[in-house]
């Protein structure tokens, strides 16, 4: 998961290492992922997420279709 | 996952807030004041279950998702420290995980030239023109988690 500064260069990238497109994202979208998904990891009584609160975590953020299946 | 993993688990997460890098099974045994191959078979048991990724072979750990305890692109200044980001989404982790402000430098994937991001209060305020991409789909994301 790379950080890229235009769709140009998205496309360059991917074209000079033979890549199939997958999910792009803006910077602001993926700090609202890192937050829901990541701020719970030093809590004291934390425990593995099981895959369906994962999948929620993705849904409530409109990260779905096939790419995004967690599952 | 029992409770004497998540101890551990814990011990290590913890350990490395407190001291920027992961305790060995060597020092995470004296802290438990256990022989040193319990806490391996812990550790091991940890990354079968995605809870740490440690190097190939080894019970050194990796990552501590997400902290990443060898070199890469995206630097994270958060918390007094500097750690490492394993990728991107990492990256933007670390200030998430300690609940703190952060910079992130880090760099194009296409054209190497810097990058910067900076969280405050949560919200991204500096790096929102910037793209992330993903290659892998969700459920392919622990196949190779150093490639994801």
């Amino acid at each position: 998961m790379v950080f890229l500064r235009s769709e140009e260069h998205l496309a360059r990238w991917l074209d000079a290492n033979g890549w199939e497109p997958g999910a792009t994202l803006g910077a602001s979208k993926l700090n609202d992922l890192s937050r829901d998904w990541w701020g719970s990891r030093l809590d004291v009584g934390w425990r593995p997420r099981p895959a369906a609160e994962s999948q929620a975590i993705l849904d409530r953020l409109e990260l779905v279709g096939e790419f995004w299946s967690y599952g | 996952m029992d409770a004497f993993d998540l101890d551990v688990r814990r011990h290590v997460y913890f350990s490395v807030v407190a001291n920027g890098r992961p305790p060995t099974t060597v020092e995470t045994a004296g802290a438990f004041d256990l022989p040193e191959p319990e806490i391996a078979a812990a550790y091991r048991r940890l990354h079968d279950a995605h809870a740490l990724v440690l190097f190939p072979d080894t019970t050194d750990v990796w990552m501590a998702n997400p902290f990443c305890f060898a070199p890469t692109a995206h630097s994270v200044a958060a918390g007094g420290r500097t750690w490492t980001g394993t990728c991107a989404w990492d990256a933007l982790g670390i200030p998430a995980a300690l609940h703190c402000d952060g910079r992130i430098e880090s760099a194009c994937a296409c054209c190497s030239e810097p990058v910067a991001l900076e969280v405050t209060d949560g919200e991204l305020v500096e790096g929102d023109d910037l793209l992330v991409h993903i290659l892998l789909p969700a459920r392919r994301w622990w196949e190779d988690i150093g490639f994801t």
